[in-house]
């Protein structure tokens, strides 16, 4: 067989807006001039040109994915993302273009969209894992291993209309996690179950690509990205505006959505430029250095005070993770052109972080001014597994001993950290 | 698996990729028929007996209206009759309950269709093949019940197994076209209840098209009336259906029988299932986008 891949070419597809009103009444006609000859290539141009209410989901798609690849798809809502991945997948055909895939898919997409609220856990992985194109026999050979990735226990012969709605999930992330696939796409489908799972879901999926098949995820989960795939693309309005290494992605998809607040100058205050010594691959507890340029205009008020600050949040949950200002740090600024340097040590756990700089007004004590935003991604390191900060945490295993000497030899330190 | 711009043309081409698509995922198509029957009998105040509820009914409907008949031109109910019609309710119960199920087979896996990529015909065929399991519990019992109501052990018995399978085929045909045209069409499955419902009257189903005088040849153009009427000349009075068989009514010589009715058949069930297949399979990659 061809090596295994994903190549679309010149992609298009299109939907429609509004309520399709077909009927028998408008089905005949259309039959008739399908089938009239020479209509074939007519229709067949149609298919290719907007017409009324029509938009392209997807315009102009082209990507490849071997062997060894893992491309993320990122983009806002409506995107283009899911539509991309259901052309992947076979369930839409594009309308111009072409997408062929070598191999056995595997799809990592609405995960129990096949379970039936009566059957019983075990007549679901069935039928499920049929739908997902896995034979019987495969099945049966995996049956106890879905059962206990899922930790579903002695439930298993529960039917599936009493499983929490974490239960229902999990077991269909175990039964999608035990197909074979040569190729495999994944939507949205890491943020399944309790924290433990997540982190099982998300060790599953990473070993699945370092297995060396080509996989694309689509996800939410900018950080999650990042760090699992090699390459990404960023889609706007079904157009593909970035290609490349997944961290620059993440840089572009983010500095795409956060231009939208580009207020600088407000009353005599304005903030010129906003920049960081380094964005991408920062460890947790890394230094990173913010610099602000701007200027405060001459004022004839004298009761009129400013202070300029940071604003840290995660693109995760929204959490403003903390904020800087010169006024916090008793420092008052004076009139004319200013450069403001802040220095923070980035102790949060892996994930992208958004800087927002303001300008405020210590007198109305109001925001009166934000720029553009800044985005600085954290990666994943040893030793850390999410939370809401960063303990700089320094591990020490030693064997129980009461010989000082020897428990400093028996001793390994690891910083939480290293590369 | 490739998507893209259709490059099979030729309706060959699509066939051939019908049936190797039902081949390879043989295994869904058990496992989703498994899944209908076991919804059915989970939960269910009637279990086993749903499989002979219909049939039961439609026999002692047209039990009911033989002796109405029969009362009316002053005869008697015999046997016989009886016999014909329990060899009539069973296949046609089979092929209105299948086509009822099936209809609605594409529309009510909509998350399905939108969301997972496998060959869509294994649901309305896997509705049949639900359906066949009780079809084949009534069928037994009608096989226990019938020599005793004038069936006679000859070797046109062996014609039952063809017209059977061209019921199964022209029914699966069906299911094809109906559950397509439903997922285009709403009301597709509203205008087939209708027909479903009378039917009954327009198939020989209660009577024979003979009883109907010079008019009953009409009748067989219905596709599914020479199946029945094929069942019941071979079943109940041992008629080789190579033969063409005739009887005198009021003066009239009536054709009860002609081979040409299984070409008739075969025309309907493999031209319509050839149509069905190619309408579906050209159509499967939009459903996603109409459901």
């Amino acid at each position: 067989m061809a090596e295994p891949g994903i190549v679309l070419d010149g992609v298009y597809k299109k939907f429609r807006r509004g309520e399709l009103h077909d009927s028998l009444r408008d089905l005949i006609p259309a039959m008739v001039r399908k089938v009239k000859p020479g209509r074939a290539a007519v229709v067949a141009e149609q298919q290719k040109r907007l017409t009324g209410e029509e938009f392209w989901a997807v315009e102009d798609l082209s990507f490849t994915v071997k062997a060894g690849d893992a491309l993320g798809i990122i983009g806002g809502n409506g995107a283009g993302k899911s539509t991309t991945l259901k052309i992947i997948n076979g369930i839409l055909r594009p309308n111009r273009g072409t997408c062929t895939v070598t191999g056995r898919m595997g799809a990592l997409i609405e995960i129990a969209a096949g379970f039936h609220q009566d059957l019983t856990g075990r007549e679901n992985v069935f039928l499920q894992g049929a739908i997902m194109g896995m034979s019987k026999q495969l099945i049966m050979q995996r049956f106890d291993d879905i059962v206990e990735f899922a930790g579903m226990g002695t439930f298993i012969d529960t039917p599936v209309k009493r499983y929490s709605s974490g239960m229902n999930a999990r077991l269909g992330f175990a039964i999608a996690a035990h197909l074979n696939p040569d190729v495999l796409i994944i939507d949205e489908v890491l943020s399944v179950g309790d924290f433990r799972f997540q982190q099982r879901a998300y060790d599953r999926v990473r070993d699945l690509i370092r297995s060396g098949i080509p996989v694309v995820v689509v996800s939410h989960q900018l950080d999650r990205i990042a760090t699992l795939c090699t390459r990404a693309l960023v889609l706007r309005n079904g157009r593909m505006v970035f290609d490349g290494p997944a961290s620059d992605a993440v840089t572009a998809y983010l500095g795409d959505i956060g231009t939208d607040a580009d207020i600088t100058t407000v009353g005599d205050i304005s903030l010129e430029t906003f920049t960081a010594d380094r964005t991408a691959d920062i460890a947790p507890g890394d230094p990173v250095t913010l610099r602000i340029t701007g200027a405060i205009a001459r004022t004839t008020s004298t009761e009129t005070s400013y202070s300029v600050g940071v604003r840290i949040s995660s693109t995760q949950d929204g959490h403003v993770v903390s904020t800087v200002s010169t006024s916090r740090a008793g420092l008052p600024l004076a009139a004319g052109p200013f450069a403001i340097d802040m220095l923070v040590d980035m102790n949060v756990p892996p994930g992208v972080y958004r800087c927002d700089a303001f300008s405020w007004d210590t007198v109305a004590d109001c925001e009166i001014g934000i720029t553009s935003s800044l985005f600085l991604q954290v990666r994943q390191a040893a030793g850390v597994h999410g939370g809401v900060t960063f303990l700089r945490p320094r591990v020490r295993v030693s064997k129980p001993t009461s010989d000082p000497e020897s428990r400093s030899r028996a001793s390994a330190e690891a910083v939480g950290c290293p590369a | 698996m490739t998507g893209g711009e259709a490059s099979v043309t030729s309706w060959i081409g699509d066939v051939r990729e019908i049936l190797s698509d039902l081949v390879g995922s043989r295994d869904l198509l058990f496992q989703l028929a498994r899944r209908d029957i076991a919804i059915r009998y989970k939960q269910a105040a009637m279990g086993f007996a749903w499989a002979v509820f219909m049939p039961v009914l439609v026999a002692l409907a047209g039990i009911l209206v033989r002796f109405a008949t029969a009362f009316a031109s002053g005869r008697t109910l015999g046997g016989g009759d009886v016999g014909e019609i329990l060899v009539k309710s069973v296949p046609w119960s089979f092929f209105v309950g299948t086509i009822g199920f099936a209809t609605g087979s594409l529309t009510g896996n909509m998350n399905l269709v939108t969301k997972v990529s496998f060959p869509r015909e294994v649901l309305p065929l896997s509705s049949l093949l639900a359906q066949l399991l009780d079809f084949a519990v009534a069928a037994g019992i009608v096989g226990l019940l019938i020599p005793f109501f004038g069936a006679q052990l000859t070797w046109q018995l062996l014609w039952v197994p063809v017209l059977l399978a061209l019921l199964l085929l022209f029914t699966a045909a069906a299911t094809l076209f109906l559950s397509c045209a439903n997922l285009f069409f709403r009301d597709v499955k509203y205008i087939v209840q209708t027909v479903l419902t009378f039917g009954i009257f327009f198939t020989p189903v209660f009577f024979t098209p003979a009883m109907l005088g010079r008019y009953g040849k009409y009748l067989m153009f219905n596709p599914i009336a020479p199946i029945l009427e094929g069942l019941r000349l071979t079943i109940v009075q041992g008629h080789n259906l190579l033969e063409p068989l005739t009887t005198v009514s009021h003066g009239h010589v009536l054709t009860v029988w002609t081979p040409a009715y299984l070409g008739y058949v075969a025309a309907w069930t493999f031209g319509g299932l050839v149509a069905a297949m190619v309408l579906f399979h050209r159509s499967e990659f939009t459903f996603a986008e109409y459901v």
